[in-house]
């Protein structure tokens, strides 16, 4: 299960380019961003499956790019990842919608996994709202 | 399939409206699964993260606060996941859950993220200013310079501080603190390479930095107070003075930069040179080793007047491997102390009378090819000594025995040894350069008897000094070149031509220390004395020791055989755990105890109630048991025939159940049974392969007390009376879905749950089994519980026991390993039903151990597994 859009948005040059090679050799469609606003931009332009969102960014943070992404598209799935480890930002995270909260340095699987399983959780969602859809068009 | 639903639902109900509900309820289980399935993985993080916790807090290896931080904040995220989950699950039931989490999350916090101190105060003060009360703002070597200075009437070169307040300005000048925070969080501190790639990228960042103005301003107009008149030109001497080295028994031995000889035009660059030494690889892995909290690191810098010194080096008040010989030490080479203390050269020994007026017992002059002196300019050098000055002693005998008094002063003022290091100018006079006091190496061994005739072994070396007391065996590792840190093997002797302070991030992994040149008073033979590595320095020839071999180093008697020889090894000291009582080992203590400890034991008492969870083992505990009994309850109160539960059948009907949640089955059971061949659940399968392995022989012959004792708890237990109806279930459940396995079972009075998942997601495989209750006494079901413990722990399983109730797991392994431990288990379950009756004298048990261990052999055999997982390795 890999046909499904990323966009990885991290400050951090080196390691967005590495993540983006890496995962797009394991047939991940697959795109990087460097801050909030051009993460923002790009969603707009192209809509993706899974965001995967550093915390501490350039501009407007992680924080609030999550909230503005859930705002405009919420059954976009959020994964939070982060160099600085920190509980109160992961909580408040959760609360605002994000999948999960990683800290780096993360294994490589464990992100595609996490990618897989948000992915599978917004194809039951929108699956379910077809359903309903369908329902109120019936009655 | 169409028909089948017309004949569920309603006959009226149209038969699109069927399929299109059926189609809604089928999407709604899988959403119900979904979440339950992130429900499993988040609990198992959790669980995972609570055992690092609990394998950190043996003890047994360093960890930094990142460690801390990470996990506290891992564990912290997949129970707040749980708590949202099991709401999903459950809407409005556990609500409670989010009250009960943020307050445990409350009181976590302050271990993890202490609050700072506020850090105002000058950023620079004078020497004049200066004594051992200000060390928290000076760090305590310019403290103690300060004592020396202006309480004890020593002499000291005259200088100024800039402060712990001067540093913090300089880290939040430039922002740098969340960067460096970043970066050490994402690096691995156990590997060398990464810790050194850290640790340069973080100097470098330091050395980019800006000055705050108002810093390098104040730093100028102390400097230019120290001209003893206008225009005179003189250089500095700037060391490092950090804070935060209070900890017991630390030594931080040259860990820091010192830059001697400094001009005015480089003070701000040499200022940044020391700042940046708190990230350097030695002081990185030494706070690392000793659980030192980065934060509670200001660096501190004295900036000294230059002392020209003719010769320098350490006097030490007592003998570090014996305080009780009555004796001073005195270090001494030509030109700057620095050559001593580096261990770089091997300097003139003197060892005098602990008298008011010292005098020399012993005295050993060494050969001094080179010295360590300034340029006239800036910057200092090593040069040829000519003449006879490479074989004169570099002290009179005059100036030795005044250094032993000072040192005997130091020690009765401050009331503990200590560590001088010391500087004679061209005019003779004495200057005290750093004063500290001396570690004593803790060390219970037999004295050393240097003379004692050789009779241990084939010896390879002897000669040199002990630095650091103790015996070790290992393979002979010979360092040159920095690079070969990295490949330094954990055990090994470490054998080096100087006792180099770079040496000493291998200190924690190396068995032993062996050099050719340097000595006792050096930074690295203080580290091997605190981490308790025997240490050996002058052996002359060492580097010449057979590499990879395996030899014994006998630092007391100061010699080296060939082989292990054991009864040299009983004298080896003790590990140290150098990280309980640390700051780091501290707040993860602090920590874990809100966060491991499991209060919430038994599911059917009364206090098993979300307002009840008093650590985020107790949620973790309450939801996984809510989260199931709610796929359970989901599956019953939806009358939708796919996803109720099946009576197995196998060539008849069993009194086995199972509950299909997402894609279990073959294919989609109308029926109220389903035939085992439709049964896809890998984990299941393995587990009935188990479970149906062999016949059981019944239960085992009783005897009479094990019988009254089942008799009687069965008067006193009202689950066993027969025909009553209980809380618990007489059926067994299997809840499955392809890669998931959760069987809730009842064998006469034995309850036993084994959850698993299975799958090519070797990292998240897991196999957790929890087994409780049975028929015979309290002091049997122990024996029982302990017996089955005992089996699992020799497959791998981590077991922990608690009364009568045992729980396993096993974690992160390929699937064949997995299938193979399930088998093991299911075969378990049946066989070690009612032999709590049995369980009277260790004599049957052993009988029955060996047995039932004989029957797994034989059934499951380990050699097919082992091969499996070697040829998947070599592919």
């Amino acid at each position: 299960m890999t046909d499904f859009r990323v966009l990885l948005v991290d400050d951090e040059t080196d390691f967005l380019e590495t993540l983006v090679k890496r995962l797009a050799k394991r047939n991940l469609d697959v795109a990087g961003v460097e801050s909030g606003e051009s993460a923002l931009a790009a969603l707009e332009a192209t809509p993706v499956d899974v965001v995967v969102l550093d915390v501490r960014l350039p501009g407007i943070d992680g924080v609030e790019t999550l909230r503005r992404i859930k705002q405009t598209s919420p059954l976009i799935e959020v994964i939070l990842l982060t160099g600085h480890a920190n509980m109160e930002v992961a909580v408040e995270g959760m609360e605002l919608g994000a999948f999960d909260y990683l800290i780096k340095p993360v294994d490589i699987d464990d992100l595609l996994y996490k990618m897989q399983d948000a992915y599978k959780k917004k194809a039951i969602q929108e699956e379910k709202i077809r359903q309903m859809q369908k329902k109120n068009l019936g009655a | 399939m169409i028909r089948f639903f017309r004949n569920f639902f309603s006959r009226e109900t149209p038969p699109a409206e069927d399929a299109q509900t059926a189609e809604a309820l089928r999407v709604a289980f899988q959403d119900r699964y979904h979440r339950f399935k992130r429900l499993l993985s988040a609990n198992n993080d959790a669980l995972e993260t609570m055992a690092d916790i609990q394998a950190a807090l043996a003890g047994t290896f360093p960890f930094s606060m990142a460690f801390v931080r990470s996990r506290c904040t891992r564990t912290s995220t997949k129970v707040f996941q749980i708590v949202q989950q099991i709401n999903e699950l459950a809407p409005g039931k556990y609500t409670a859950l989010f009250d009960r989490f943020k307050e445990i999350q409350m009181a976590i916090n302050p271990h993890v993220w202490p609050k700072q101190t506020p850090k105002t105060g000058p950023l620079v003060l004078p020497l004049d200013r200066i004594d051992a009360s200000k060390a928290d703002q000076v760090g305590s070597k310019m403290a103690n310079i300060g004592e020396m200075a202006n309480r004890i009437g020593l002499k000291t070169p005259p200088g100024f501080a800039v402060t712990a307040a001067g540093y913090w300005e300089f880290m939040a000048h430039n922002d740098l603190q969340p960067e460096i925070d970043r970066r050490i969080q994402a690096a691995d501190p156990e590997h060398l390479d990464e810790l050194y790639a850290l640790s340069a990228d973080i100097q470098q960042m330091i050395m980019n930095a800006e000055i705050p103005p108002e810093l390098g301003r104040q730093i100028a107009e102390h400097h230019r107070r120290l001209a003893d008149f206008e225009g005179q030109t003189f250089s500095v001497a700037m060391r490092s003075s950090a804070l935060g080295e209070d900890l017991a028994g630390a030594t931080f031995a040259g860990q820091y930069r010192s830059e001697l000889n400094v001009g005015a035009d480089h003070i701000e660059n040499a200022y940044r040179q020391i700042v940046a030494s708190k990230y350097g690889l030695t002081a990185v892995s030494y706070r690392f080793s000793r659980g030192i909290r980065d934060e509670d690191v200001a660096m501190c810098v004295g900036c000294l007047k230059m002392i020209h010194a003719v010769s320098g080096g350490v006097a030490y008040s007592r003998d570090p491997v014996d305080f009780r010989r009555q004796v001073v030490l005195v270090h001494s080479a030509w030109g700057l102390p620095k050559s001593v203390v580096d261990g770089a050269t091997d300097p003139d020994h003197f060892i005098l009378s602990r008298d008011p007026s010292p005098k020399i017992q012993h005295r050993e002059i060494a050969e001094k090819p080179q010295k360590l002196v300034c340029y006239e300019e800036e910057g200092v050098c090593r040069l040829d000594t000519v003449g006879d000055e490479s074989r004169l002693p570099s002290l009179t005998d005059g100036q030795a025995s005044a250094l032993a008094a000072l040192a005997i002063r130091l020690e009765e003022y401050y009331g503990l040894a200590q560590d001088i290091e010391w500087a004679i100018s061209e005019k003779e006079e004495i200057f005290v350069l750093q004063c500290r006091p001396l570690q004593q190496q803790e060390f219970e061994g037999r004295q050393p008897v240097p003379d004692e005739p050789d009779t241990e072994g084939p010896l390879l070396l002897s000669g040199g000094r002990t630095a650091a007391r103790g015996a070790a065996a290992g393979p002979v590792y010979v360092a040159r070149k920095n690079i070969d840190a990295f490949r330094f093997p954990d055990g090994a002797i470490l054998v080096v031509e100087q006792a180099l302070p770079q040496w000493a991030p291998l200190l924690s992994r190396a068995a032993a220390v062996v050099s050719e040149h340097g000595s006792m008073v050096g930074h690295l033979a203080n580290v091997a004395r605190e981490f308790g590595v025997p240490a050996i320095f002058g052996v002359r020839q060492a580097t010449g020791l057979p590499p990879a071999e395996t030899v014994t180093v006998d630092a007391d008697r100061s010699r080296i055989y060939r082989g292990r020889i054991e009864s040299v090894l009983h004298n080896r000291p003790p590990p140290r755990n150098l990280m309980a009582g640390s700051p780091v080992y501290e707040a993860l203590r602090g920590a874990a105890e809100l966060i491991v400890p499991l209060n919430l034991l038994d599911p059917d008492a009364p206090s098993f109630k979300a307002e009840q969870c008093r650590t985020f083992h107790d949620i973790t505990r309450f939801c996984h048991e809510k989260a199931v009994a709610e796929m359970f309850r989901f599956g019953r109160d939806h009358h939708f025939p796919e996803r109720s539960s099946k009576q197995l059948m196998g060539e008849v009907p069993m009194n086995w159940y199972v509950l299909n949640l997402d894609d279990g089955f073959q294919k989609e059971s109308e029926g109220p049974t389903v035939p085992l061949s439709d049964i896809t659940s890998i984990p299941m399968l393995a587990l009935w392969e188990g479970i149906t392995a062999a016949p059981w022989e019944g239960p085992p012959p009783v005897d009479g007390k094990g019988m009254m004792s089942v008799l009687f708890q069965a008067t006193t237990n009202q689950d066993l009376v027969l025909g009553r109806k209980t809380r618990f279930s007489t059926r067994n459940y299997f809840m499955i879905s392809k890669n998931y396995c959760s069987l809730s079972s009842r064998f006469g009075f034995h309850f036993a749950t084994v959850e698993a998942l299975v799958s090519e997601r070797t990292r998240e495989n897991y196999i957790s089994f929890q087994f409780k209750g049975g028929a015979a006494d309290l002091d049997r079901r122990h024996r029982r519980v302990r017996f089955v413990g005992a089996i699992l722990e020799d497959y791998g399983f981590r077991v922990e026991i608690k009364e009568d109730a045992l729980s396993a797991r096993l974690e992160g392994r390929g699937q064949s390993f997995m299938e193979h431990r399930l088998k093991i288990l299911g075969y378990l379950i049946i066989h070690t039903r009612q032999l709590d009756m049995i369980m009277a004298n260790p004599a049957s048990v052993s009988f029955y151990k060996n047995k039932i261990e004989d029957n797994l052999n034989r059934l499951f055999p380990l050699e097919a597994e082992a091969s499996e997982e070697i040829s998947a390795a070599s592919e």
